[in-house]
């Protein structure tokens, strides 16, 4: 059926086109209606931008606020808010948020409809490409006059945030990369634990091992997850983007997946299709508490998130290899819509969520650990929650060994992460041969960067 | 997606029809009758004109661009046919997706109507409690394309799930069904094959069509059971059967729901399920091309359009209306 219905398609779409010019009159008409309706509609989108914003000091403010996350975020953020409503009677907010999942969706169409909240939540996979189309603000002018003040955060945390020399977004959080691993399990079973440091070799030896005396496969199979290959990239001085390019050549790929091919073979990981549903789902279906892998990459602040979905004790250290690979990361970013109305106000917001302490002290580590250094070390103190409490361990000690923040990732990033899955897969379920799966997967990455 | 919401039946506005010569006579009559006629229509009228006809318009004009929805439209650039020209010659996903689509229809539709068929057949008789049982075939259908139902399939398909503890009771081992790329798309078939409820419905209306006395003349002249459904039932069930198909074969081109949820929204195990709606979303949220997107829609809209064309001329051959009426 395939190779008969292009031809079919073919011949239609070109009748399509001789008639478009064939009847002039009629179509000239539709066509000029549909292009002028999206030219009112874009006009209309653009038109509050020259505006002069905040004219009157004390004049009411609505902002609208839109993120991701739980009730528990919901709460925080909340409350966080209201705190600043308290502060600046005028100031009052327009609430919405929703689960990771179709975020990003709403957050296109509202932006698409001109109607983009004024502040908003954001990560590094989509940052550039909103930056780079002009949605987001440039809060470069407000950090060189202190309205946003950066003086307290890594600078290599608030410089993940630049996009082609625009500051594109204030890091809402940091994390880093983790190896989250069963304590428990390996308690039981009187094994080693993971340290930082260790090779991706002994590394893979130490998890063929659990696997023999635990019956539990020693790792998930990082090898279609990009933050793995990002680190293990830098490790051999690549990086997954260097300027306008790719950081990585297919030779690099093929050598990464044979890794992984290699530590399946001998039965250091789990089969294919579980390891797929590590790859497709949501931090609780990671194997590590699932119970169908000893130990999964992640985040180091998804701790908190993953402890809740197991009984078993976890401890995390660093990816294998050198940690100096690591860095940290905007666990995500607030920015600004450049269409606001209130641009001032909603930097000064951002500024208050980022610097606030009494806000630092309501927002927690929620969405990471607060990138304002001296927040951070107030709400470090304070912490209870023991998995919470590890993370912050675990991160403050790894801090020490980072290596400075890659360039924050291309347009395209969002699908490049998703060709990887796809192309690792193919290798693990055995359609495909590393090198023929790695550049398949280089060529599409050339496009989807281009 | 808008392209599906067109309208299914033309509304009469004018009221009944007219002679000549009451239009001569009654003009006025005939304009404040239309004019009443249009002000009650007008609620689906603008609900036409702004949710449906002005979005597929603007729809087919993006398809001509590079729109990626986060570009105010303003900047958007005039590509010409480039979008439909990267579909047909240098998108190898695209293809995948119309072959894992084409499958999917091709096998589930026919299947579906087949045990629809089925039970209707078996529910058509008077036993006592056939009534609950009606209603609990049709249970599933109403559930539809819901959310919920994919996430439960995916957990009873899992490797672990109930349907390989069950394999595993009469000793055979299992498949990790939804997680295994060659058997993924199978498993989406048989849900949208359980779900047969609403042609089941429809058989049953038309079985109870069918005039008992085909079947006494049929059996007088010593037809057999298999004889009477093959020259009874079908022949005169077949209008039913066309109605079916024809929906039946759309809803499957639409399938977006279970493949979404079963791949958290990737069409993975590596492709299997990238059916093409869920492909179509993927362009235009996920890689923010929106042209591209609309070009795809349109294009599937045509082809839809083309399939049911063909699905009527063929209905021609083997569709009988009891009345004797040809079509």
């Amino acid at each position: 059926m395939h190779p008969a219905t292009p031809p079919m398609a073919d011949e239609r779409a070109a009748h399509d086109h001789r008639t478009l010019f064939s009847r002039r009159g009629l179509i000239s008409r539709l066509v000029a209606t549909a292009i002028t309706i999206p030219l009112v509609l874009g006009a209309a989108a653009c038109g509050g931008e020259d505006e002069p914003s905040d004219s009157a000091p004390n004049a009411p403010v609505e902002l609208s606020v839109f993120w991701w996350g739980g009730e528990a975020r919901a709460k925080l953020t909340e409350d966080a808010l209201a705190l600043y409503t308290s502060k600046h009677p005028n100031v009052t907010f327009k609430k919405t948020w929703q689960a990771n999942q179709g975020y990003f969706d709403k957050l296109a169409t509202l932006t698409a409809s001109g109607d983009a909240p004024d502040i908003f939540q954001i990560d590094d996979n989509f940052l550039t490409e909103y930056a780079s189309r002009n949605v987001t603000l440039d809060l470069t002018s407000y950090k060189d006059d202190k309205k946003l003040d950066v003086t307290k955060l890594p600078e290599s945390l608030w410089q993940y945030g630049v996009v082609d020399g625009k500051l594109a977004g204030i890091a809402g959080g940091e994390n880093t990369q983790g190896l989250v691993y069963n304590k428990t399990l390996l308690q039981k079973h009187n094994l080693p634990e993971p340290t930082t440091g260790m090779s991706w070799a002994d590394f893979i030896t130490w998890a063929e091992n659990v696997s023999k005396v635990t019956k539990v496969p020693g790792t998930m199979d990082p090898s279609a997850d990009y933050k793995a290959f990002w680190v293990w990239l830098r490790q051999q001085n690549k990086d997954l983007y260097k300027g306008k390019e790719l950081g990585f050549t297919a030779d690099d790929v093929t050598k990464w997946f044979e890794l992984w091919k290699g530590a399946r073979d001998r039965g250091a990981t789990p089969t294919a299709d579980v390891i797929h549903e590590g790859n497709a789902t949501d931090i609780t279906k990671q194997l590590v508490v699932t119970g169908k892998a000893a130990t999964s990459f992640v985040w180091a602040n998804q701790l908190p998130e993953l402890k809740k979905a197991t009984k078993d004790e976890l401890g995390v250290v660093a990816y294998p290899g050198d940690p100096s690979a690591q860095w940290a990361r905007a666990a995500l970013y607030y920015s600004v819509f450049r269409g606001s109305e209130h641009k001032d106000v909603a930097v000064d917001v951002l500024n208050f969520l980022v610097n606030d302490p009494e806000a630092g002290k309501i927002l927690g580590t929620d969405r990471g650990l607060p990138s304002n250094l001296d927040v951070r070390k107030s709400v470090s103190e304070a912490v209870t929650d023991p998995a919470m409490k590890l993370s912050i361990a675990v991160e403050t000690e790894l801090a020490a060994k980072f290596g400075p923040s890659p360039q924050v990732p291309l347009k395209g990033h969002s699908k490049i992460r998703a060709e990887l899955i796809k192309a690792a897969e193919e290798v693990q379920y055995g359609r495909q041969t590393p090198s023929a799966s790695a550049a398949a997967f280089l060529e599409i990455c050339k496009s989807a960067i281009a | 997606m808008a392209l599906t919401t067109a309208p299914s039946s033309t509304p009469r506005a004018t009221g009944p029809v007219r002679t000549p010569a009451d239009r001569r006579g009654s003009g006025r009559i005939w304009q404040r009758e239309g004019l009443a006629g249009y002000v009650f229509l007008s609620p689906w009228l603008i609900g036409l004109l702004a949710i449906t006809a002005v979005p597929m318009l603007l729809s087919l004009y993006l398809s001509f661009t590079n729109y990626d929805i986060l570009t105010p439209w303003s900047e958007v650039e005039w590509v010409g046919l480039t979008n439909y020209e990267r579909m047909f010659t240098s998108d190898a996903s695209y293809w995948h997706a119309v072959q894992v689509t084409l499958a999917f229809a091709l096998i589930a539709v026919p299947l579906k109507l087949a045990a629809a068929l089925g039970v209707a057949l078996l529910l058509n008789r008077a036993w006592r409690g056939v009534g609950l049982f009606r209603g609990l075939f049709y249970l599933p259908s109403l559930l539809g394309g819901s959310v919920a139902l994919a996430i439960v399939w995916v957990s009873m398909f899992n490797r672990d799930g109930a349907f390989n503890s069950l394999l595993g009771f009469f000793g055979i081992e299992g498949k990790p069904w939804v997680n295994d790329p060659e058997w993924a798309l199978e498993t989406l078939m048989v849900l949208a094959i359980w779900q047969f409820g609403a042609p089941m419905v429809i058989f049953l209306a038309g079985l109870k069509q069918v005039p008992t006395e085909l079947y006494e003349a049929a059996s007088v002249d010593g037809a057999g059971k298999i004889r009477q459904f093959v020259s009874v039932t079908l022949p005169m069930l077949s209008p039913v059967i066309f109605f079916n198909l024809v929906l039946e074969t759309i809803n499957g081109f639409q399938g977006f729901t279970s493949a979404f949820v079963l791949s958290n929204g990737t069409g993975g195990p590596v492709d299997s399920t990238l059916m093409y709606t869920l492909n179509l979303y993927i362009k235009g949220f996920v890689d923010l091309e929106m042209g591209y997107a609309s070009a795809m829609a349109w294009v599937f809209l045509l082809a839809i359009a083309v399939i049911t064309v063909v699905l009527f001329s063929t209905g021609r051959f083997w569709v009988h209306y009891s009345d004797g009426e040809e079509r």
